[in-house]
């Protein structure tokens, strides 16, 4: 094989006018989802400045019109989000199903972390092009339109046999061609990426880890391709053993996948939780603070002693309340949360048999757009509204004044660092 | 003529017959669309059952709260659940992707919580295993790879020139293979016309059903038409084969999602949290509801103090506090509904730059006819926001009605004084049956056909294109 031998089969598959138009159906599908995918990423980052800053003014607003810890922790928002990591561009994940943006305050928190404030409905469930899509699905599907009738169309034309006979090398003709067209079609693919990954701020690493992904992936597509192709069959009938294996394993395996793992995990319903929290929650208001306090101890000793009331209405009795509240849905909200991570867990076993959705996973993994991405937030939002507890329970406790200064010292929201 | 009709797709069946390829894809397809309405079915039911059932749990256990102050029920709240149409076992369109339950309570207007989507194992990025995504994007497959030879074969094989020679026209010879194409097309169809049936019976309205049938008919019958053109224009099986994907991927898969990053990218709609910030900014110019001595409240106070002639508000015969409730919730609900319109309106504005995309894909106009029949789309979540609101402010007005007329405003102010006063600022737990059994219900069937109108306007329009065209190419063969 030569320098020679690859440029005349560049120049052939190139020439070919249904190649050029593949590979330009790809680059511009690529150069679209990398737009997009950007523009909707910068449209999240300014999303969270605009928040903070109205975050900021309510709370400087609503914390200046009270004197009394009590008031001001009932009326304080605090905004928690998630930024998109820089390489969330290409591969936008769950963003659009799961929250990545709440405003908490000290009152129970199961009845707060669980809405979502996410974009239109019908959108997300038509599903977008990201370039993950793009090289999950799509690309695979161009593979097997270049590849399919390699030989099947020569065979067509005439020129098979005399193409063997007059081949230098074994390698010199159904390799080579096949190699040509590989990298022609992940150079149209990843050129744009490269492009908007700079512009992001992607690292270097990441970015070569993608495009060597991104290749070993093809590779994977263009040997079935080329191993189908070989069998002595009518281009059509080709195309459509790999269009079904394509089919069977991007859409039919985990939608059937997804059927089962939803019959064999089952967990709380979600109303389940907010039930049991309003009941929990509501009916301190008629029993004796005591009762209140003694479960709220039993999860806070150190406030043993001080919980003693003198009104009918106490806000440290409120805020033990709420805790208590809480702490009496936990239980199913950890079921909640448990199913549906087993069945995230059991989707990663099913991926094996859908390179796909293997890929996809791997990008949002990387991405931080995922499910576990998610939950992470989750559990960060979690983390700082018991800071929030933390910080106000000794003030409410212990009967400080009320010192303006003190404020200072209230926790803010540290987002997950990219 | 329509003897010879008969012929040419009887033999065309007797081709398939005889074809293992096409006899695989043909099973393949219908345990396909039969397992998915089976599947989907038993989904949706058990779902709408334990909605159902969640609901008369939500309003027996409000109803059975013990005697209480009634601003302390405005916060108890309510909850409603959201139970899918009869339809939605055919098409569940959004139903996953928004929330199910809505929980309502005195000044706010909150979210619908616990989207299904939020507990799925992530699988279903690319599909879930629905009627309507079976017949939308598998089945044009089956169409295709069932007949892109229908006129290529008989080219590639001479017998074509022989046909016309015979007497065959053209167009008799494309209309006869259409037959048979359109056989298998209602073959597929068989499982989704079942379902529909058992839609019906649940309640499902004869035109939306009879809609949704005629839809996926004229559907099917463009991918035939499609099928059939462009394997007249293909001079080669191969090439037939090779175009008729490209269409399908073109059609199926890319503008949709074209559709969609289009529709975000062009009209940016803000989220929850960003329209309640606009709100708070209208609302301090309003009053605090729980505080009956803010300076809004001025005005009312005088008119009701002239009203019932006396010089101040202990003296008034009724609950200042729970007239102020009432007030500020009336006016609160005006606010947060302006800001909750606009942000529909800016959803269904999202959605319609989608949805123009339709003309340029029939996947697209069958996507949005099929939903909107079944009333598993926006405008019927927005539906039950709407409905949901409508019984928030009731039960909460209710409860300020109490609020003012059950207790005296010196009651209501000495609440936390002693437990006797705690007892005497509550009314009587009779009067929580204020809910009415709230029982979601779609659109109606006339406002759903009419609104799938404009979407099968789309289909139409695609289909008369596809005739257009094959009467243009069948001519020139």
């Amino acid at each position: 094989m030569s320098w020679l031998d690859i440029r005349r089969e560049a120049g052939f598959v190139l020439r070919k006018k249904s190649v050029v138009i593949i590979l330009l159906a790809a680059l511009l599908l690529s150069v679209f989802s990398v737009w997009t995918g950007s523009v909707e990423v910068a449209q999240q980052r300014a999303t969270i400045e605009r928040l903070l800053e109205g975050d900021k003014i309510d709370r400087d607003e609503a914390t200046s019109k009270h004197d009394n810890y009590g008031y001001i922790a009932y009326y304080t928002f605090h905004l928690t989000y998630a930024p998109p990591s820089p390489l969330s561009f290409a591969a936008l994940g769950v963003r659009d199903v799961y929250p990545w943006k709440h405003r908490v305050r000290m009152l129970a928190l199961e009845g707060q972390i669980h809405e979502s404030d996410t974009q239109n409905p019908e959108l997300a469930m038509a599903g977008r092009i990201d370039f993950a899509f793009v090289i999950a699905v799509f690309a695979p599907l161009l593979l097997i339109l270049l590849l399919h009738d390699m030989r099947a169309s020569e065979r067509a034309a005439g020129r098979h046999d005399f193409l063997i006979v007059t081949a230098s090398t074994r390698h010199s003709l159904w390799p080579l061609r096949a190699g040509v067209t590989i990298v022609a079609l992940w150079s149209a693919l990843i050129i744009p990426f490269i492009a908007g990954a700079l512009i992001n701020g992607v690292s270097v690493n990441l970015i070569v880890l993608i495009g060597l992904t991104v290749a070993a992936y093809l590779l994977g597509w263009a040997l079935l391709c080329y191993w189908v192709a070989r069998l002595v069959f009518p281009a059509p009938v080709l195309a459509s053993f790999l269009l079904g294996g394509w089919l069977l394993t991007s859409f039919i395996v985990p939608a059937v996948g997804n059927i089962v793992i939803e019959e064999v995990y089952h967990g709380p319903q979600g109303g389940d939780i907010l039930m049991t929290q309003r009941e929990a929650v509501n009916d301190a208001w008629d029993l004796p603070h005591k009762t209140t306090m003694d479960a709220f101890v039993a999860s806070h000793p150190e406030w043993q002693g001080k919980t003693q009331t003198e009104n009918l209405f106490e806000w440290k009795w409120y805020y033990a309340f709420q805790q208590v509240g809480d702490e009496k849905a936990l239980p199913l909200a950890q079921a909640y949360q448990q199913t549906a991570e087993e069945r995230y867990h059991a989707a990663g076993w099913v991926s094996l048999l859908s390179p796909a959705t293997l890929l996809q996973r791997t990008f949002t993994h990387w991405a931080n757009t995922d499910a576990p991405a998610a939950w992470a937030y989750e559990r960060s939002v979690r983390d700082f509204h018991a800071q929030l507890r933390e910080f106000y329970y000794p003030l409410l406790f212990n009967s400080t004044e009320f010192d303006r200064e003190s404020l200072v010292n209230r926790p803010t929201f540290q987002p997950e660092k990219h | 003529m329509s003897n010879s009709l008969l012929t040419i797709a009887y033999d065309e069946w007797r081709y398939w017959r005889r074809s293992s390829l096409a006899q695989t894809v043909l099973i393949i397809a219908l345990v396909l669309a039969s397992a998915s309405v089976w599947v989907t079915y038993a989904d949706v039911s058990h779902t709408a059952q334990q909605r159902t059932h969640m609901q008369d749990e939500a309003e027996t256990t409000f109803e059975s709260q013990p005697d209480r102050h009634p601003h302390r029920m405005v916060h108890y709240g309510h909850y409603l659940f959201r139970a899918p149409p009869p339809l939605g076992t055919l098409d569940p369109g959004i139903d996953a992707f928004t929330g199910n339950a809505i929980f309502l309570e005195g000044h706010r207007q909150n979210g619908a919580t616990f989207a299904d989507q939020k507990q799925s194992s992530g699988l279903t990025w690319l599909s879930k295993l629905t009627p309507a995504f079976v017949m939308q994007v598998l089945t044009p497959l089956l169409i295709i790879v069932l007949g892109f030879g229908v006129v290529t074969r008989e080219r590639e094989a001479g017998t074509l020139d022989f046909l016309k020679v015979q007497g065959v026209s053209p167009l008799l010879l494309i209309a006869g293979k259409g037959v048979a194409l359109a056989g298998a097309g209602l073959l597929v169809l068989m499982p989704l016309v079942i379902g529909a049936v058992m839609a019906l019976l649940d309640g499902a309205g004869v035109l939306p059903v009879a809609g949704f049938i005629v839809s996926y008919l004229l559907y099917l019958a463009i991918w035939c038409g499609l099928v059939l053109l462009i394997s007249t224009l293909a001079n080669s099986n191969s090439a037939s084969f090779s175009g008729l994907i490209s269409v399908w991927i073109v059609l199926c898969l890319i503008v949709p999602r074209i559709a969609t990053n289009t529709a975000s990218v062009l009209v940016a709609s803000p989220g929850k949290l960003e329209t309640d910030f606009a709100v708070l900014k209208r609302l301090r110019s309003m009053g605090d509801g729980h505080n009956a001595s803010d300076p809004a409240f001025t005005a009312l106070k005088n008119n009701l103090l002239a009203q019932y002639n006396v010089d101040s508000v202990e003296e008034l015969p009724i609950n200042f506090r729970g007239i102020v409730a009432q007030k500020s919730e009336a006016d609160l609900t005006n606010v947060l509904n302006e800001f909750a319109e606009q942000q529909m309106q800016q959803q269904t504005d999202q959605a319609d730059i989608a949805r123009a995309f339709g003309w340029l894909s029939p996947v697209l106009a069958i996507q949005n006819a099929s939903m909107k029949l079944a009333g598993t789309d926006l405008e019927n979540y927005h539906r039950f926001l709407r409905e949901a609101e409508d019984t928030r402010f009731d039960f909460v007005q209710s409860l300020n009605k109490l609020h003012a007329e059950g207790m005296t405003m010196q009651q209501d102010a000495n609440k936390y004084t002693s437990l006797e006063a705690k007892k005497a600022a509550t009314v009587s737990a009779d009067n929580w049956q204020i809910l009415n059994n709230f029982h979601f219900t779609p659109l109606s069937p006339q406002q759903r056909f009419s609104n799938s109108v404009a979407a099968m306007g789309q289909l139409l329009f695609a289909g008369a294109w596809v005739l257009g065209g094959l009467i243009v190419a069948g001519r020139r063969v």
